[in-house]
């Protein structure tokens, strides 16, 4: 989904820790879609029983509504949002 | 014990007594186990979807966890509407389907598919165990996930080889939630001591919570007017003067004026979803907004709220109630103008005075809500009877009212009615559906019957989609396109192929004796209610539009209805 607000889009960078599951990606590029973000940069690392993801976001929604709907996923174990920038505007 | 067997361990170590399944192919090795069990009671629905709905119709009247059991592919498909519902409207369900054995899983097999992937969007949580050693373990986290905190579906998809392979892993001890705590509520009193015009707004939040004592009792201690969501309705009991009813799009007309003014909006357990606020620009202009609810994403999802509180609300409740026990709140003039909001634009449908004339929607349901007792419950499906049902029918308890809220799923209503009939096999269950919406799982009358199920049905037969053609009439001027359902069959008919009796009325002088004929019948019974085509639901607020810009029934040259503007 587009959010059609015509407020400038931002750019996020976020870590977010997740245990091991088959699906765990999955769920989390879900919820980013969903809640309106585009992922523009995407690196991840599994150790163990835990996956470590950055993720570089873009979009215009407030980020922090992104963040509450990853926590309540039950296998992320966190989410850290480690800076945010202003993007180029999106054409309406 | 092999993993079927461990499934069946879990549902008795958690007291679970009633099941909703179809059995096939990946799934038989649990069928296998249930012929030697005792103490679960599989319910054989005629659909998967129906099993689905029925295990949530179970809980949301009985407020336990909901099962459902199906087979991989078509059956595992055919129970994703079901699960989207339970989903939409937080009711917690375990879901368990069977999967190509995991050595097959990626081969296209026979009844092969990705419901893991597929469901992501409409489940709490799931699983795809890859471990027979894992079973046990999940089952517990499942079982309790879907209940905790904002409940939810679980789903569980099990390779055949898993149900089949013996399992070594003890069965895990129960493990206790700690209980929530009680936040400082110190701040929420200072709002609503300072606040002229406060307004309760509550939904379904309260019951999800097993709250609904404590928040009738501070509805009540603190005399705060209180409007609700449609799956609030019932949250303030049948005789809370203050209560204003539901708001929204088919609200009343007194339950949207008072969020226009109110000072300070107290939102519990609910998520400001449209069909409720209307466009959100326009909504509560004037109020501060304190937001009490399970979960954390909803907080500000919306509209910001200046204070939220999050823990046991019960105890929130509780802590308050004494508070403005003690020191009542000042708000009389407020509550007089609330309660003159509601004599004048509250749901009204006056008693027809002519006999002969036609049956309409609202007489019939108040009707019934007169003469039904406090403890019925009321499944409905979606569509104009539906909104009936929220708007004229006075609800005792939230758990008397299902509804499907967030999804909307007609055909929810019989199979939802099942359900809960299956909780308590004693307490009268009516469902309330629409022709369209019974003829979207009309098989499970296969199910009334077999288990003997002393079920009502009513159906308002307006021989058309009517929520659809009345909004078609509305803002689609007039164009009517295939909300035609004149060449249904005919349903007393239709019941009685299925052994079950059925009465035709058609007069509103035979409205008291068909409801009191069904009532009175020791057995399921089906009651057919001719209605006009014509009739709509009013008021009505335009999807996108402000609550403010409400639309009230045109008069009648020879009104029927007595409408308060
Ligand atoms: C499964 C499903 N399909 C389509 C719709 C869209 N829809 C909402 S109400 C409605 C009409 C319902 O007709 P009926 O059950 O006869 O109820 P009425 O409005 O006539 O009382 C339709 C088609 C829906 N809500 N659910
Ligand atoms: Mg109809």
């Amino acid at each position: 989904m587009k959010p059609n607000h015509e407020s400038a889009s931002q750019r996020y960078t976020l870590n977010c820790r997740m245990n091991q599951e088959a699906a765990a990606l999955e769920r989390l590029c879900r919820v980013v879609r969903v809640r309106g973000f585009r992922i523009s940069r995407m690196a991840m690392e599994s150790t163990g029983d835990t996956l470590d993801i950055a993720l570089t976001l873009e979009g215009s929604r407030p980020v922090a509504m992104l963040q509450s709907q990853l926590e309540k996923l039950h296998t992320v174990a966190g989410v850290e949002l480690v800076s945010d920038t202003m993007a180029r505007s999106r054409s309406a | 014990m092999n993993g079927s067997q461990h499934i069946l361990a879990a549902f008795h170590r958690h007291n679970i007594s009633t099941v909703f399944g179809y059995p096939g192919g990946c799934i038989m090795p649990l069928y296998d186990a249930l012929v030697d069990d005792v103490g679960t009671e599989h319910v054989l629905c005629r659909h998967e979807q129906a099993c689905a709905l029925a295990a949530d119709g179970y809980a949301r009247a009985s407020g336990q966890l909901g099962v459902c059991i199906a087979t991989s592919g078509p059956g595992a498909t055919n129970l994703i509407t079901g699960v989207a519902n339970a989903y939409m409207d937080s009711i917690p369900l375990l879901v368990i389907t069977g999967q190509v054995p995991s050595g097959l899983i990626g081969t296209d097999a026979f009844q092969e598919t990705d419901i893991l992937g597929m469901t992501l969007g409409i489940v709490k949580h799931s699983y795809l165990v890859d471990d027979p050693e894992d079973l046990p373990g999940i089952l517990e986290e499942a079982i309790d996930l879907a209940q905790a905190g904002r409940p939810g579906p679980v789903w569980i998809d099990i390779p055949k080889d898993i149900l089949l392979s013996e399992i070594e892993a003890p069965a895990p001890a129960r493990t206790e939630a700690p209980p929530a705590d009680c936040p400082e509520i110190g701040p929420a009193l200072a709002m609503l001591k300072s606040a002229r015009r406060p307004l309760l707004y509550s939904g379904g939040g309260v019951s999800l919570a097993g709250a609904e004592d404590r928040f009738r009792t501070f509805a009540e201690v603190s005399g705060l007017p209180g409007v609700v969501t449609l799956k609030g309705i019932g949250n303030a009991g049948r005789n809370n003067p203050n209560d204003l009813g539901m708001l929204g799009m088919h609200g009343s007309r007194a339950a949207n004026k008072a969020v226009d003014e109110c000072d300070l909006l107290f939102v519990i357990g609910a998520r400001l979803d449209d069909r409720a606020t209307g466009k959100l620009d326009g909504f509560a202009p004037n109020a501060r907004m304190i937001h009490i609810d399970a979960d954390a994403a909803e907080i500000n999802k919306l509209r910001p709220a200046e204070l939220s509180l999050r823990g046991d609300l019960n105890a929130i409740l509780a802590a308050l109630t004494d508070a403005i026990a003690a020191e009542p709140l000042a708000i009389d003039a407020w509550q007089k103008q609330c309660r003159t909001w509601h004599t004048t634009g509250g749901f009204r449908a006056a008693d027809n005075e002519e006999p002969l004339a036609p049956i309409t929607g609202p007489a019939f349901i108040r009707q019934l809500s007169g003469i039904t007792g406090d403890d019925t419950v009321i499944a409905c499906d979606v569509g104009q009877h539906q909104m009936w049902v929220a708007q004229y029918y006075q609800f005792a308890h939230p758990r008397h009212h299902l509804t499907s809220g967030g999804l909307g799923t007609m055909g929810f209503g019989l199979p939802a009615a099942i359900g809960a009939q299956f909780s308590d096999r004693t307490r009268t269950v009516i469902n309330v559906t629409g022709d369209g919406s019974f003829m979207m799982n009309a098989q499970e009358l296969a199910t009334i019957r077999r288990y003997n199920l002393p079920l009502k049905l009513i159906i308002l037969d307006n021989q058309c989609l009517g929520m659809v053609r009345q909004q078609q009439e509305l803002f689609y001027n007039n164009r009517e396109s295939q909300i035609d359902l004149d060449d249904n069959p005919d349903f007393v008919a239709m019941a009685r192929a299925f052994d079950i009796p059925a009465l035709h009325i058609e007069r509103t002088d035979q409205i008291r004796r068909g409801i009191e004929t069904i009532l009175a019948y020791n057995g399921p019974m089906l009651l057919h209610v001719a209605i006009s085509r014509e009739e709509n639901v009013w008021p009505i607020v335009k999807a996108g539009a402000s609550n403010k810009e409400m639309i009230d029934e045109p008069r009648k040259t020879n009104s029927r209805k007595e409408q308060v503007a």
